[in-house]
């Protein structure tokens, strides 16, 4: 009981996930500006821009429902933190488990985009209202081929005839015993990565907070307490995600100390190449968004599928 | 909600928006995320310094026209110091000229630098931004040590050049020069080669060389459209008779057309200034005399600024100040393409359209007074009425 509520609050979940997304978050900001040849913020600033906000007075726009208004961050925020009570959080077991809690954390993982675009859709904004369009449309684009890249290794193990499980906890032991899939399955590993950053809205998916078209997108009409919950969601997204992909395609869990650093090492090598590609591409269009992830992403994970099958048939 | 999905809405940009340095008002109706209509509202920051001119003398306006721009500042004050040398019936020495073209072209070069900057930010590729803007470091060096400021060189005086090219600045033009031209190669070939930024700029806001006529578009938007339209070849003014500039056409006429024109315009200048600084003419630095008081007389004076003609009307009654200087800007020559252009394109591709001019709202803003026929009273704003209204005005909203 005292150690399910620890790791609730505190460790792995809770207070620490947040500060660790933060970090996660100064990890990113930092290597992106001396990517671009800028010097980047010291390492405390998201938690001082989240502990400014989370104090500042929240405006409530005219002509939105204030329950909405209010209560949107808070569930997206709720979604992220549950949704990494599934995952491996650095290397280490997840803190609840249950078969089919891989489809479940993907849902709701969904639950932030969901609630940001809603929070736009549900203002008078007409920044708001474009933004929280475009938010709707990328999570059509993206959300197909970056569930799908996530299953691969539970359906790649399945067809194997190896322990396979839609039991994240399990699902990663089993792997652990495999090679990495990212060597086996390496087109699905790009689309996953690819489609965290369609996720996150990261540039080039930056379309949606497109500052010089839209100022803000969705949630332009935030600030205070409600826009610092959804920061926070996003950082604990970050992390969330970037276990997740990590425990699938770069080896499981392994057991011991070392192995959650090794883990946690990975997820930041998984972040410097997100960081990478940010700071290589420009911002795609909404219209060239979708275009790549159903032209492109779609294809290439049913090819990854495809080949599966054969290998399966042929053996 | 329940709306058609044909509603057409409004999506007003400026006069405060992320996408415009400057305040600009413009209004895109968009269905879903295409504009079907435009409309632009300019004159935010009207300043009033054509009328400040008339209450100046001759040598006090020329600083003030300096300030009419904080990127092009050197080709405004030429623009004026050429017309109003004209109106004296002054010569300029060769070397002064040639210096006066120098700092044209690195004015050029570092206009162009910081557009492709802000450009790059406007299509969310903010490391081509940082990148250039990193690099504009090195042309406002240079300006520096020429004249010792950054932005404001006040390089002219009436009848000539307030400071001789030293060799200190002529190494140190001749070494950064060097280093930009290999950076600009660098930056044609990421715009003309990295396939995310094609996207959204090849194709992008296309204007045939007939429309370019049509609108009366001006500069590399101009010349992006095979309209070969340089001031600098067409009426050379300073030293560009002796030391001409080679004219950059291309006929795509879309964005990418746009930033390459732009990009090979930075490849000529740096030509141009190399060639300037080797055959810079041996001489005095400012004419023998320039009077206090001009003859009566009116003199337009044109030259090309980085983002196109730009035009000035000077009128002279005989005394110590202008009677008329009368600015006008390529901002407004070019302003007419964004409205036609961004018809049908995407709501995305709207602040790149913009960017693509180049625009400089608060050179080119003018108090304009529309009179509709029929309903003219006649009446005539004079200095004192306008002193007064604006007085009554303030008074009345603080009350």
């Amino acid at each position: 009981m005292t150690r399910d509520l620890i790791n609730l609050l505190f460790f792995p979940a809770g207070l620490g996930l947040i500060a660790a997304g933060l970090l996660y978050q100064w990890v990113d900001r930092k290597l992106l500006a001396r990517f671009q040849n800028r010097l980047g913020p010291r390492w405390f600033q998201p938690f001082a821009d989240a502990l400014k906000l989370l104090g500042k007075e929240e405006i409530h726009p005219a002509g939105s429902s204030a329950f909405l208004f209010a209560a949107l961050p808070v569930l997206a925020l709720a979604g992220a933190l549950t949704a990494a009570l599934y995952v491996p959080l650095f290397g280490l077991a997840p803190v609840f488990s249950f078969p089919g809690d891989l489809i479940v954390t993907l849902y709701l993982m969904s639950l932030l985009t969901l609630c940001i675009g809603l929070a736009g859709a549900q203002t008078r904004d007409r920044f708001s209202l474009a933004g929280a369009l475009r938010v709707f449309t990328q999570m059509f684009a993206y959300e197909a081929p970056f569930i799908l890249a996530l299953l691969s290794p539970a359906v790649a193990l399945m067809l194997a005839g190896q322990p396979s499980s839609w039991q994240i906890g399990e699902l990663v032991l089993s792997a652990a015993g495999q090679p990495w899939f990212l060597l086996t399955l390496p087109i699905t590993f790009v689309v996953a990565l690819v489609g965290l950053m369609g996720k996150l809205e990261l540039p080039p998916f930056d379309a949606p907070e497109a500052e010089t078209e839209i100022v803000a997108g969705a949630l332009t009409e935030y600030s205070g307490r409600g826009l610092a919950l959804f920061s926070l969601a996003r950082a604990v997204e970050l992390v969330v995600g970037l276990t997740l992909v990590t425990a699938l395609y770069l080896g499981g869990i392994g057991a011991g100390p070392l192995a959650a650093v090794l883990f946690t090492a990975k997820t930041i090598g998984l972040l410097l190449i997100v960081v990478v590609l940010q700071t290589l591409l420009a911002r795609l269009r909404i219209d060239q968004t979708v275009n790549l992830w159903w032209r492109l992403g779609s294809v290439l994970v049913l090819a990854q599928w495809l080949l599966l099958l054969i290998f399966r048939v042929l053996r | 909600m329940n709306a058609p999905a044909t509603e057409r809405f409004v999506v007003p940009i400026g006069p405060q928006h992320p996408a415009l340095k400057e305040p600009g008002h413009f209004e895109f109706t968009v269905e879903g995320e295409t504009v079907v209509d435009a409309t632009v509202r300019l004159g935010y920051a009207h300043r009033g310094i054509e009328k400040g001119a008339e209450g100046r003398n001759w040598t006090q306006t020329l600083y003030l026209i300096e300030r009419i721009c904080g990127i092009c500042s050197h080709i405004h004050s030429t623009a004026y110091a050429v017309g109003v040398e004209q109106l004296a019936e002054v010569e300029v020495p060769a070397r002064a000229q040639a210096i006066r073209e120098i700092i044209c072209e690195l004015e050029r070069v570092h206009s162009h630098l910081l557009w492709l900057g802000v450009a790059a930010h406007d299509a969310g590729f903010d490391t081509l931004f940082m990148y250039t803007w990193r690099d504009r470091e090195t042309v406002m060096d240079i300006l520096e040590t020429m004249s010792g400021n950054r932005v404001h060189y006040s390089a002219n005086v009436l009848g000539g050049v307030k400071f001789d090219l030293t060799d200190e600045s002529a190494v140190a033009i001749l070494k950064g020069v060097e280093f930009l031209e290999e950076r600009t190669h660098h930056y044609r070939k990421v715009v003309s080669e990295d396939a995310f930024f094609l996207q959204r700029t090849r194709g992008v806001g296309t204007m045939t060389h007939a429309e370019a006529l049509a609108l009366g578009v001006v500069g590399p938007t101009a010349r992006a459209s095979g309209v070969a339209r340089d001031v600098r070849l067409d009426a050379p003014y300073v030293a560009y008779a002796d030391f001409p500039a080679r004219i950059q056409l291309l006929t795509a006429g879309d964005l990418e057309a746009r930033f390459l024109a732009r990009l090979d315009e930075l490849l000529d200048s740096f030509r141009l200034i190399r060639v300037l600084v080797a055959g810079l003419p041996a001489g005095e630095l400012t004419a023998k005399r320039m009077p206090r008081k001009l003859k009566p007389g009116e003199v337009i004076s044109r030259v090309e600024a980085p983002r196109g003609e730009l035009f000035y009307y000077i009128r002279s009654t005989g005394g110590e100040q202008p009677d008329r200087v009368k600015v006008r800007t390529p901002t407004l020559c070019n302003m007419g393409s964004v409205i036609t252009q961004t018809i049908g394109h995407n709501l995305a591709d709207v602040p790149m359209i913009l960017v693509g001019i180049d625009p400089c709202f608060s050179c080119n803003d003018r108090a304009v007074t529309v009179r509709r026929a029929g309903d003219d009273n006649g009446r005539a704003w004079a200095w004192a009425d306008l002193r007064r209204y604006g007085i009554d005005y303030y008074r009345r909203i603080r009350n």
